[in-house]
């Protein structure tokens, strides 16, 4: 029964949500009170419909309930619990529930925290959220409806959970990623409502930047783990692959970042009014084509999805109406002009300008790149080609490098004009200092200096030292300047620190491929690796081959043990990274093959500074976190 | 000139050198790293010289995988149920390469037909296949 619970109060979040998504608007329209709807309550209901329905198919996975065919394809008794209550959103179906889930989540907190006094604004904010949301829930019933039954013969047992999922750090990154894209339908339906009603640029950029501010830290988080998981998960050490599936979250993260700092010049100076509105609108945009490019299967990706093109046109049209359809209330809509004081080149106003269009063009860039090979097989007939990673750094490079040198100066910057830049020499000087500093810790823990990371260097120095504004204030008060600005102090030292863990990860890493019987020793970097023994283990639902291995230094013992796993229900191989974890660096080991009786092949890897990626990450992402909730209080 | 004109030049201008230098470098970057792929039947005819990154791929042929045990050498063939292809990779397989499983590997055709594969591509799951390799077996029904 349950499962047609959950399905019945899908269909009914349907018909509400369509509802909600006319209804106060033409209520606005019409002038006419018979139309008009308590908006809150109607929102709170559609939120209580949708969670109702995503816990019944969480109950579903709870209880093994393998006739419902998504449950059978993605659980199976001998998973533990906690992987079963994850395996909810471990595929296509389940998580567009979550997805809606989380459009809701956020629609409600904001008609509940933004306090606005246009009643038409909120109504057309409600309206197009609702919009949204019912044509997920549209395509989500008629494409991939996740209570599907297998009747009359419900299969025993299921087919079980992608065994590189059955992971910690996956259950979280989902989540938080779907919230992250999610979220951005907020500063899309504001941007749209204040086209419809000619709110004021400073108003409805207020409202429009703390949503914009968290949808970009839940990104941040969900892209971090992701990348976190890929590196100890898949087994080979990598934390970024230019995966299509990464892009797609790497686009939209760059345009959110572009947002909210256009809207801190829209909401202080009344400037970039119309282009907040069009980022506003990409963004979005941006979050729906990721969905489509991964969940339609026409790019290759190493994220599989159970893929059906019927599907891919779905979301395409989901894409087409809404961009088409707010570009359309864009193109006729009459802008009155605000009231803008004029600025200098060396203004603050220009700066975020600069910022903009080097995210905005790197954002095209990339997503160019993406998408290339759909381009060229159309072009010419079906020839099949790859972009490869070489491609996305070459682009990167360049606008990082400008990017990086225009949030060093970026704090410094007046509004309409910077009457001097004196500060110049001082942040110049500071950053050289740091940069001499860090070069001396390095050499001293890796014996060694490479040229190739000297820029990514140099520029995390330079941020951290254009964000402490050591020189400005150099008054006791400095920690009180610091605390005031504590979120973007945050923000902008986690880039930098990023940055510095991206330059020295990239040029200090060592890696080496190698056969081993038990018993063996060998030299590797400054370490001495001892591989002991092997032995079979078994797990709840695979069995497995385990060497335990030694890293030896001249301060430090530590074993590991690296496996190779072979899930039972599916069949499928897993390796298990082994990972030492130390504050400068990672040691890596990840099993190979089986090439005779007890001779394995191994690959080892030294990765000096990875931790500061997911750390600086970490760190972006509580500034913004910071940002939004400080705003969100504030308005 | 009016301040809000000078602005706006201000603001074309450097629209104008982002777009530009944007353009210069994606049509740089992409004509040095586009790799076209091919089937072992196009690979036949294919004018591609030793050095020119490609793609190749296909099924991997039953009992043709050969692992060396003292060095990470090996050999396997692909094949797309026409020709085949000899493919020698050095190092560690994915752990989702098996007989009968669809593969896409990246590297250099040598003279003597034979593939050197630089690396080998692994998916996520046993039931994915590479689209470029569905699509051949497709075209074969």
């Amino acid at each position: 029964m349950t499962p047609e619970i959950g399905h019945i109060l899908l269909i009914v979040f349907l018909v509400l949500s369509f509802a909600g998504g006319f209804l106060p608007l033409t209520s606005v329209y019409l002038n006419n009170q018979t139309f008009e709807i308590p908006i809150k309550k109607l929102a709170f209901s559609l939120f209580l419909l949708i969670f109702l329905s995503f816990l019944s198919l969480v109950y579903s996975f709870l209880i093994d309930d393998f006739s419902v065919a998504y449950v059978s394809q993605n659980s199976n008794t001998n998973l533990p619990f906690y992987y079963k209550f994850a395996a909810t959103w471990g595929a296509h179906e389940g998580s567009l529930l979550l997805w809606i889930l989380a459009m809701n989540a956020w629609l409600i907190s904001f008609m509940f925290l933004t306090k606005c006094s246009d009643k038409n604004f909120t109504n057309a904010v409600f309206s197009i959220s609702c919009q949204v949301m019912f044509s997920f829930c549209l395509f989500t019933l008629l494409t991939s409806n996740p209570f599907e039954r297998i009747l009359p013969i419900p299969p025993l047992n299921g087919a079980d959970l992608n065994p590189s999922l059955q992971d910690i750090a996956f259950t979280i990154h989902p989540p938080l990623l779907y919230f992250g894209y999610s979220g951005l339908m907020i500063p899309f339906a504001i941007a749209v409502a204040a086209m419809l009603f000619n709110v004021d640029t400073k108003e409805w950029a207020t409202y429009s930047r703390p949503w914009t501010l968290l949808s970009c830290s839940f990104l941040t988080l969900g892209i971090a783990l992701g990348s976190w998981w890929a590196y100890y998960e898949l087994g080979w050490g990598g934390w970024w692959f230019w995966d299509p599936v990464e892009n797609a979250a790497f686009v939209p993260w760059l345009l959110s970042v572009a947002l909210f700092h256009s809207l801190i010049a829209s909401q202080s100076r009344s400037v970039f009014g119309k282009w907040s509105i069009l980022l506003s609108i990409f963004a979005f945009a941006t979050s729906l084509l990721g969905t489509f490019l991964v969940r339609s299967g026409i790019l290759t990706s190493v994220h599989a999805f159970a893929l059906d093109p019927e599907r891919g046109v779905f979301i395409l049209g989901i894409l087409g109406f809404f961009v088409i359809g707010s570009l359309l209330i864009y193109s006729l809509k009459d802008f009155k002009k605000d009231e803008v004081k004029p600025y200098q080149l060396s203004s603050k106003e220009f700066g975020f300008l600069l910022n903009n269009l080097l995210l905005v063009i790197l954002a095209v860039s990339i997503l160019f790149g993406t998408i290339f090979p759909l381009i060229y097989e159309a072009a010419t007939n079906g020839k099949q080609i790859s972009v490869g990673a070489p491609y996305f750094e070459i682009i990167l490079f360049p606008f990082a490098l400008a990017l990086g040198l225009l949030q060093g100066i970026a704090l410094y910057l007046s509004w309409g004009v910077t009457s001097s830049f004196n500060f110049l020499q001082r942040l110049t000087l500071e950053s050289v200092s740091l940069f001499g500093i860090i070069l001396l810790v390095l050499f001293i823990l890796f014996d060694n200096l490479y040229l190739s990371s000297f820029a990514t260097i140099f520029l995390a120095c330079w941020i951290v030292a254009g964000t402490l504004q050591v020189s400005k204030k150099r008054n006791l008060n400095y920690w009180n300047f610091l605390k005031k600005r504590l979120a973007v102090t945050f923000a902008h030292v986690g880039m930098a620190i990023l940055v510095l863990g991206v330059g020295v990860v990239t040029s200090y890493s060592i890696e080496k491929e190698l056969i081993l019987t038990p018993g063996d020793e060998f030299e590797f970097g400054d370490q001495k690796i001892t591989f002991q023994s092997i032995e079979d283990t078994l797990g709840p639902n695979y069995f497995s081959k385990s060497a335990n291995i030694i890293f030896e230094d001249e301060k430090d013992i530590s074993s590991v043990v690296t496996e190779k796993r072979t899930y039972t229900p599916s069949g499928q191989l897993t390796t298990e990274a082994g990972i030492v974890t130390e504050p400068f660096q990672d040691l890596y080991i990840s099993m190979g093959d089986n090439l005779e009786a007890d001779i394995w092949s191994f690959k080892v890897q030294i990765k000096p500074f990875i931790r500061w990626i997911w750390l600086g990450a970490l760190l972006i992402a509580i500034g913004s976190m910071l940002a939004g909730l400080n705003r969100i209080q504030r308005s | 000139m009016n301040p809000i004109r000078k602005q706006r030049l201000y603001a074309l201008i450097a629209v104008l050198i982002g777009s530009l230098v944007a353009t210069w470098l994606v049509v740089s970057a992409l004509s040095e790293n586009m790799n076209l792929f091919y089937s072992p039947t196009e690979i036949k005819d294919a004018k591609v010289d030793e050095v020119t990154l490609i793609r190749a791929g296909g099924m991997v042929k039953e009992d043709s995988i050969i692992k060396d045990t003292r060095t990470l050498n090996v050999t396997f063939t692909v094949t797309d149920y026409q020709n085949d292809l000899e493919i020698n990779y050095e190092g560690i397989l994915p752990d989702l390469f098996a007989e009968n499983a669809g593969v896409v590997v990246r590297g250099n055709l040598k003279k003597d037909g034979t593939f050197k594969a630089i690396e080998v591509l692994a998916k996520h799951d046993e039931n994915y296949m590479p689209p470029e390799v569905a699509k051949l077996i497709n075209e074969d029904l």
